[in-house]
């Protein structure tokens, strides 16, 4: 790892980009440690559940399994057919609680 | 470089805000990943399609929203206004006062037979060797004494308690408490 003594931006950015990484890093340890990542993900199944989200994936899914055969889907056929959808399809009132719950974290414990 | 030495200063608001959008990108991705492999095992184990039965029975059970219609479609409101008539009395009652009338009418349930022993205590003062007669029928059909009750006062906990201890006296069809209670009503 290079030293930031000189003044060469270039160095300095790439140790600020460190340091953030390292930083991420460090809270996602935090997350799960804390297991935090495992009840963000609860509620954020129950949520989706809620909205009907997922009823309208499962028939997404059903699109898929009906145009390459019951025999013949795979993992894969499902995961890239229906994961980009699945991402829009998430209400902004989930994504907003969730962001919330996510930055109080952060804002409790990346000191 | 230890984390120490790391600073708020690193990560800015905008900053921070994207690792919230990545952090909420991860889970995202997990619950739809979680979702694909449960299906595909439901699919190669031959249980995804068990809900779903042919076009027509589906039409069939279709969830109705309609006013005034639950949703099977059945009217719900419909025995509101009705009125019946009472096979004891012959008297027409409205729907939502017809049972509480049959059961003073008939003489069963709760509140008759409450309202009857209290007719027998007051009726105590000036009928005393009948209500003696009662006493002792009651004393040998019941498993607790049933003078103490109508003795002591009517505090409305007891009321709620010992009635519902007759409950089960009550269904059974050769409880006294039925014929006392007629031949009350005959007087």
């Amino acid at each position: 790892m290079v030293c930031g003594t000189a003044g060469n931006k270039q160095q300095q950015r790439e140790i600020n980009m460190s340091k953030e990484s390292q930083m991420r890093a460090a809270i996602n340890q935090k997350l799960i440690e804390m297991g935090e990542r495992e009840r963000l993900k609860e509620l954020l199944r129950a949520k989706l559940i809620e909205c009907g989200w997922r009823d309208q994936l499962k028939a997404l899914c059903k699109e898929v399994i009906k145009e390459k055969g019951i025999e013949n889907v795979t993992v894969e056929d499902l995961v890239a057919g229906v994961t980009p959808k699945g991402r829009a399809l998430v209400p902004d009132s989930v994504k907003k609680e969730l962001l919330q719950r996510i930055r109080a974290f952060l804002a409790q414990h990346s000191t | 470089m230890k984390m120490e030495d790391v600073s708020l200063s690193s990560m800015d608001n905008s900053k921070m805000e994207g690792f919230a959008q990545e952090i909420l990108s991860d889970l995202v991705e997990d619950a739809c990943l979680g979702l694909c492999f449960e299906v595909h095992r439901a699919v190669k184990q031959g249980y995804f399609f068990m809900d779903d039965t042919d076009q027509e029975s589906m039409k069939d059970f279709e969830i109705v929203d309609q006013p005034g219609v639950d949703i099977f479609g059945q009217v719900y409101n419909q025995w509101k206004n009705k009125e019946c008539v009472c096979p004891n009395c012959s008297r027409s009652i409205a729907a939502s006062r017809f049972a509480p009338h049959l059961e003073k009418c008939l003489g069963m349930g709760r509140n008759s037979s409450r309202i009857a022993n209290r007719r027998i205590a007051s009726g105590n003062n000036t009928n005393k060797s009948e209500s003696d007669q009662e006493d002792n029928d009651d004393v040998n059909d019941n498993d607790w004494s049933y003078g103490a009750e109508k003795k002591a006062k009517k505090r409305k906990s007891d009321k709620v308690f010992l009635h519902s201890l007759k409950q089960p006296v009550l269904s059974n069809p050769n409880s006294p408490r039925r014929s006392k209670s007629m031949k009350h009503k005959n007087d």
